[in-house]
């Protein structure tokens, strides 16, 4: 080497080194976060979402690479080829369109992902020896091919780690903060690292001839200060618009989801509503079939010669017992209706439980069943109804004293218990009673089947569809070796849509 | 006639439109028994006596109309009125078809009911009535020899002896002797009470000879 022509000492500032990095950290955070809300986007909203990504994430590649040229000190002063700088920008905001594209399509297959990253890697790699090429100095600048080559190789490497981590965050389940903080770190390092290892293949070398200064601007501290501020408000303010975007967005996925569930509430009542009537249309008309012919049979009684009104009163009793499990059912049904729009609060289970098994006392004395509850402390609250709950519990701990009205030779027990469950929570009402006939485990559930003589089979099937109303189970199993089990799963508070 | 005789069976699931029923089949008289199923109703040997049913349509287990099915099946021919809280025309078209006597809606007017009650036991009345008499004839007939019941056919076409004689190849002093024998055994008073008897039974008639 000539010592006439020795090479330019260097020396960095490391506080705008440091500045560079954030510069492009912050890029590539807003880069991860831009990628999830062109992702879900449509039409004109996501052209303009994969501009001002593309503008965001190139500005800020180019303001660190630039960022990072004023961090070098030369003896000698520097300018810079203005045109050429704002090319190194196009250049910088075109790859990371592309990249931005690629990576918030629906699929990214290796091939589009290889192609992507050789694209996004040769852009930066352009943004940042173009950058190089705009200097003007009185040096000449040597290049280190092996190194030049190496930094190429981390700009491609950089990109194939940056549209994976986009592609894989631009869930709105998967990109927590941290994580987009992470994967912005790890890409920021990478960034810089690749610019580094292009700046450590350049040697300056002192020229004695003047340098072209056409269109060439020097570049003070100031500007440098300027460029930076500049920058990381332009990502600032797109990471604030986006997640503005995100708020709304999530807004109006809400609202949809609650529209939809209003929605499908609405149809499965109506389906339910079309059984119902059916069913109605039959059961209704039974005991109104009764009552007509009771008291049809009590005018006859009481018109024969001479009048039976012994007969005729026993028939009129029977057609008062019938109408009265009329005004039941539709008592029943009123209920049901009432209850459609309940009002939703995080409730204690065991709470419910206990209340439950307090308004039943009466009757679980009057029947001689003993209670045992197992409730477990710290079983998740649910979201629900209070007094539909208790109406469910209810129903079932009257249904447990019922199967046991009839048992002499064993003990009438009644055992309720609480525990977790993956689900959320399960409750369990077991009694010791006749049990369940295979053939109607399933029947129990539906509209007005009873096996009771009193019943009017609307308890368990109300209790199922509040429980279901709640995205829970409800269903029965035999208990071994007697007696009858029914089971509830309800789904935890946080668990609810 | 005695009313009291005449049974009308219940089939309904629903306890207490089978309690409102048998009140009022009480109250005109009749003797009423109820079933809460099909199956409960096949295990009752039903009596010789006028009797109809009352079937409901919707039934746990085997339907109303399985159960008619099976009746007819098994050749017994009771008058069966169906009830039901939902019919539809095609249900009771399927009824009717299959024999029912009515099919009556949920809920129906005291009168019609016991009208279709009394048309039902009348039914079943005359076709017992109308069984009871070819059942006798039966039995008269089964007493004809062989050769008398060979005769018979011919007698009953309204040929004279000797023709009949003729036909089956033998003297006409012989078929004389059958036809007063058959005469007396089948208990008719005319050649016309005769071929009445033999119309009830289905005797095939042989075609006259020219």
């Amino acid at each position: 080497m000539l010592s006439a022509n020795p090479a330019i000492e260097i020396s960095y500032d490391y506080f705008e080194v440091a500045l560079s990095l954030l510069i492009a950290v912050s890029a590539c955070y807003v880069a991860l976060d831009l990628a999830q809300r062109v992702t879900a986007a449509h039409g004109r909203a996501r052209i303009v979402w994969l501009t001002g990504g593309a503008v965001a994430l190139g500005v800020g590649i180019w303001s660190m690479h630039f960022t990072a040229m004023l961090a070098l000190h030369l003896a000698v002063p520097m300018a810079y080829h203005w045109p050429t700088v704002l090319v190194s920008l196009l250049i910088g905001i075109l790859s990371s369109s592309f990249a931005l594209f690629v990576a918030s399509r629906k699929k990214m297959g290796p091939a589009d992902a290889l192609s992507g990253s050789v694209i996004m890697g040769v852009g930066i790699a352009g943004l940042h020896y173009s950058g190089m090429a705009a200097m003007r100095l009185a040096a000449a600048i040597r290049y280190n091919t092996v190194l030049v080559g190496v930094s190429i190789v981390l700009a491609i490497a950089f990109s194939v780690a940056a549209l994976l981590l986009a592609f894989d965050l631009r869930e709105e389940t998967r990109a927590t903060v941290p994580r987009k903080f992470g994967g912005a770190l790890v890409m920021g390092a990478a960034i810089s690292a690749m610019h580094y290892t292009g700046m450590a293949a350049v040697t300056f070398v002192r020229s004695t001839a003047s340098p072209n200064l056409s269109h060439a601007v020097s570049i003070s501290s100031v500007g440098t200060a300027g460029i930076a501020v500049v920058t990381l408000i332009i990502l600032g303010q797109t990471m604030f618009v986006s997640s503005m975007d995100r708020r709304s967005a999530l807004q109006t996925l809400e609202l949809a989801r609650e529209q939809a569930k209003t929605e499908l509430a609405r149809l499965s009542r109506i389906g339910t509503m079309t059984h119902l009537t059916a069913s109605i249309a039959h059961e209704i008309n039974q005991p109104i079939t009764a009552v007509v012919t009771s008291i049809s049979a009590a005018l006859r009684w009481q018109a024969t010669q001479p009048p039976n009104l012994d007969e005729a009163r026993e028939a009129m009793v029977r057609g008062m017992e019938q109408a009265n499990r009329v005004s039941e059912v539709i008592g029943g049904i009123r209920t049901l209706l009432k209850k459609a729009s309940p009002e939703l609060r995080p409730i204690d289970i065991n709470v419910v439980i206990q209340d439950a098994v307090a308004l039943a006392d009466n009757e679980l004395l009057t029947s001689a069943v003993t209670v045992q509850t197992e409730l477990v402390a710290d079983v998740p609250a649910v979201l629900g109804d209070r007094i539909q709950l208790q109406q469910v519990m209810l129903n079932l701990i009257m249904n447990a004293i019922d199967a046991m009205s009839m048992i002499t030779d064993r003990q009438r027990e009644l055992l309720i218990k609480s525990a977790k469950n993956p689900d959320g929570l399960l409750i369990q009402v077991q009694d010791s009673g006749k049990g369940l006939d295979v053939e109607n485990v399933d029947r129990i559930f539906e509209p007005f089947f009873t096996t009771k003589p009193q019943g009017i089979g609307m308890g368990l099937w109300i209790s199922r569809l509040i429980v279901e109303g709640y995205g829970g189970r409800l269903w029965a199993n035999p208990r071994d070796p007697h007696g009858a089990v029914f089971q509830i799963i309800l789904p935890k508070a946080d668990n609810v849509a | 006639m005695n009313e009291s005789q005449s049974t009308v069976f219940v089939v309904d699931d629903d306890a207490a439109v089978r309690e409102a029923l048998r009140d009022l089949i009480d109250s005109v008289g009749l003797r009423v028994e109820l079933f809460g199923s099909a199956g409960e109703f096949l295990q009752r040997k039903l009596p010789h006596l006028p009797s109809c049913l009352i079937l409901d349509v919707r039934l746990p287990g085997k339907s109303g109309f399985d159960l008619q099915r099976e009746l007819a099946e098994a050749n017994i021919s009771i008058p069966i009125i169906f009830i039901t809280g939902h019919g539809d025309i095609p249900m009771s078209v399927r009824a009717m078809k299959a024999g029912a006597v009515e099919f009556l809606a949920k809920p129906f007017r005291d009168q019609d009911l016991l009208d279709v009650i009394q048309l039902a036991l009348e039914r079943d009345r005359a076709t017992r009535q109308r069984e009871a008499e070819i059942a006798a004839l039966r039995d008269c007939f089964e007493s004809l020899t062989p050769r008398e019941r060979e005769v018979l056919p011919w007698v009953v076409s309204g040929l004279l002896n000797k023709q009949i004689a003729d036909a089956i190849g033998t003297s006409e002093a012989t078929v004389k002797v059958h036809r007063s024998q058959l005469m007396r055994k089948m208990g008719a008073k005319s050649l016309a009470d005769l071929v009445r008897m033999a119309d009830k039974m289905g005797v095939p008639v042989p075609k006259q000879q020219p």
